[in-house]
C-alpha cells in the first residue's frame, strides 16, 4: 500500500479494481471472458456443452460477480446510457444481449433445431465480450501499463485461449477423436499467440514513463515476482507447453485436465498482475 | 456562460494544509475522504534541494476523461465547466476512478465510518449527513463548491471576488495562493494571471484540458 505522503508524489497504483470487493472484478473480468470465449470456440465445433458452460461461466458466475462488485448493484440497469464514450456501457450491452441470445441458442440448440442468423449473431457477440474488458482498460490513459492497444489483443488470446481449452475438456469427456484433434489445434496456436503477445506487451511497457517501468519491475522482480515467475511462467505456460508437445493422444485424461487448470491459473494470475501493478504516474511535475 | 476555473499560485503557497482542512469542513467530509490534498515532494540532490508543494483538486477539466468514461450518466459536465456527480444515478462501478489521470475521485464504500470510531457520529458529522449527504456505494469528489458558487450568483455575487461565492478552498488560503473566477472572461483576473503567468496545469498529455492552472512566479 502506498504511504500517504507518497500518494500522487510517487507511482501511485490502482486500488479499486483490485483491493477489497476489487478482487470480485478481478474474477468477473476472468469469467466473462472466459466464458464468452468457451461459447465462441464451442461454437465452432458445434458443441452444446462447450457452449453452455460459457454461458453459466460468463453469465452466473461473471455476471454475478460482476453485479455483487458495483457499489449500488440494484442501479445496474443503468449502466448502458452511454454507448457512444463509454467501454463498461458497451460491454454491458454486449453481455446482456450476448446472455440472452445465448441463452435462446443453447435452448433451441437442446431442440435440435438451429438458426444460422442466430448462431452467427451469437458468434459475434461473444467475441465482442472477448474483448470489451480489454478495451475498457486500454482507453484509461492515466495507467501506462493499460494504455496499449496490446492489452485487448492478450485478453482476447487468454479468452479464447482458456475457451478452447474448455471445449478440449468437452471433448476429452465425449471422447470425440475428431473435435479433440480439432481444438486442439485451437489450443497449440492460441497458446502461441498467447506466449508472443504476453513477452511482447511486456517488453514494449518497459520503454514507456516511469508509472510503466515501476509496474513491470513489481511484475518481474519486485512484490508480483512469485505470481509472474510460478503461477503466470512455470504453471500457466510451461505446463501447457510441456503438453502441447506432449500431444493430447498420449496423454491420460486427468493430465489435460490438470493441464487446462494450470493454464485457467496462468490466465487469472496474469490478469491480477495487470490490475494489482498498474500505477499511475506522479502528479507533480519534474522540472519545477 | 462562464467557465469557472482556478489558478494556484505556487510560489505564494506555504504548505499550509489550510485549502485541505477548509474543504474537509466546508463539505463535512467523512474519514478518509479527500476532495482537495497538498502534494509535498522535493527535486534536486543535497546540497541544493527545492521543495515542491502542489496543492492538488479536481481539475474540472474541459474534457473530463471521468465524464466520458462514466456508463451511467451519473458524471455530469455542467455547461459552467463544473464536473459533479450525480449520486442517484452513480452505480459505483469506478470506472471514473481509474480513468481520471489526477486520482481525484474517492469511492465512499461505508458510511458508518465515524472519527472517533465506537463512539458514534460527532454533532458535526451529523450535520454534514444532513447537509451534504453523501450516498454509500457511489464515487465522490470536489464540486467546486457548486453550492457556493450557484447560492452566490442568484444574490448577484461573483465568484472569485465575493467570498460567498467563492469556493472553500480559496477562501481559507492565508498566503493568497488560489485565484478563482471565469476562464472564459478575458477580464477575470484569472484569465490574465493565465495569459500572462506562464500558467500550466498538470497531465497535460492526458489531453483533459484541466480548469486548474499553477503558475510559479
Ligand atoms: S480531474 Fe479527474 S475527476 Fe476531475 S474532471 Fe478531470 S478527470 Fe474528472
Ligand atoms: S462510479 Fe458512478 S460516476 Fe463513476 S463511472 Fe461508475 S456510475 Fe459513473
Amino acid at each position: 500500500m502506498v504511504k500517504a505522503y507518497d500518494w500522487m508524489v510517487k507511482c501511485t497504483p490502482q486500488t479499486e479494481w483490485i483491493e477489497h470487493k476489487g478482487i470480485l472484478l478481478w474474477l468477473a473480468f476472468f469469467f466473462i471472458e472466459l466464458g464468452a470465449g468457451a461459447y465462441f470456440v464451442g461454437s465452432f465445433f458445434n458443441s452444446l456443452p462447450a457452449k453452455g458452460i460459457g454461458w453459466l461461466l460468463c453469465g452466473l458466475l461473471g455476471g454475478g460477480l460482476h453485479f455483487l462488485y458495483l457499489g449500488r448493484p440494484f442501479r445496474f440497469y443503468r449502466m448502458v446510457v452511454r454507448p457512444q464514450t463509454s467501454w463498461i456501457s458497451r460491454g454491458m450491452i454486449f453481455v446482456s444481449l450476448f446472455l440472452l441470445l445465448g441463452f435462446i441458442n443453447i435452448v433451441l440448440g437442446f431442440f435440435s433445431i438451429t438458426s444460422s442468423i442466430l448462431s452467427v449473431l451469437t458468434i459475434v457477440l461473444s467475441f465482442l465480450v472477448v474483448i470489451y474488458g480489454g478495451f475498457a482498460m486500454c482507453c484509461i490513459n492515466g495507467i501506462p501499463l493499460w494504455n496499449t492497444a496490446l492489452l485487448p489483443i492478450i485478453y482476447v488470446a487468454s479468452g479464447l485461449w482458456g475457451g478452447a481449452g474448455i471445449t478440449l475438456g468437452v471433448a476429452v469427456a465425449k471422447g470425440s477423436a475428431q473435435m479433440l484433434t480439432g481444438v486442439e489445434e485451437w489450443v497449440h496456436l492460441l497458446l502461441i499467440s498467447f506466449i508472443i503477445l504476453l513477452f511482447t506487451y511486456l517488453i514494449s511497457i518497459n520503454y514507456g514513463t516511469i508509472a510503466a517501468k515501476t509496474s513491470i519491475s513489481e511484475i518481474i522482480k519486485g512484490k508480483g515476482w512469485y505470481i509472474f515467475w510460478i503461477v503466470v511462467v512455470i504453471i500457466g505456460i510451461g505446463i501447457p507447453v510441456i503438453a502441447m508437445m506432449t500431444g493430447s493422444r498420449s496423454t491420460p485424461a486427468a493430465i489435460l485436465y490438470l493441464t487446462l487448470l494450470c493454464e485457467l491459473l496462468g490466465d487469472l494470475g496474469m490478469r491480477y498482475l495487470i490490475l494489482k501493478y498498474g500505477f499511475y504516474n506522479p502528479l507533480i511535475p519534474k522540472t519545477t | 456562460m462562464a467557465r469557472w476555473g482556478m489558478v494556484i499560485n505556487l510560489n505564494k503557497c506555504i504548505g499550509c494544509y489550510g485549502c485541505m482542512v477548509a474543504c474537509k469542513q466546508e463539505h463535512y467530509l467523512p474519514p478518509k475522504i479527500f476532495w482537495g490534498r497538498v502534494l509535498v515532494s522535493e527535486a534536486g540532490k543535497f546540497p541544493s534541494v527545492k521543495k515542491l508543494i502542489y496543492p492538488v483538486l479536481c481539475n474540472h477539466c474541459k474534457d473530463a476523461a471521468c465524464v466520458n468514461v462514466c456508463p451511467t450518466g451519473a458524471s455530469i459536465k455542467r455547461e459552467d465547466g463544473i464536473v459533479i456527480i450525480d449520486y442517484d444515478k452513480c452505480v459505483g462501478c469506478r470506472y471514473c476512478v481509474m480513468a481520471c489521470p489526477y486520482q481525484q475521485r474517492t469511492f465512499y464504500g461505508d458510511d458508518s465510518t465515524q472519527y472517533f470510531p465506537g463512539q458514534g457520529f460527532t454533532e458535526w458529522e451529523m450535520i454534514g449527513k444532513e447537509l451534504f449527504p453523501l450516498q454509500e456505494g457511489t464515487v465522490v469528489k470536489c464540486t467546486f463548491c457548486a453550492e457556493r458558487i450557484d447560492a452566490g450568483i442568484k444574490r448577484g455575487l461573483k465568484p472569485g471576488v465575493d467570498r460567498n461565492a467563492t469556493p472553500a478552498c480559496v477562501n481559507a488560503c492565508p498566503a493568497k495562493a488560489r485565484y478563482f473566477g471565469d476562464l472564459d472572461d478575458p477580464e477575470s483576473e484569472i484569465a490574465r494571471l493565465v495569459s500572462e503567468r506562464k500558467a500550466f496545469q498538470l497531465g497535460p498529455e492526458f489531453g483533459t484540458n484541466p480548469s486548474v492552472y499553477y503558475i510559479i512566479r
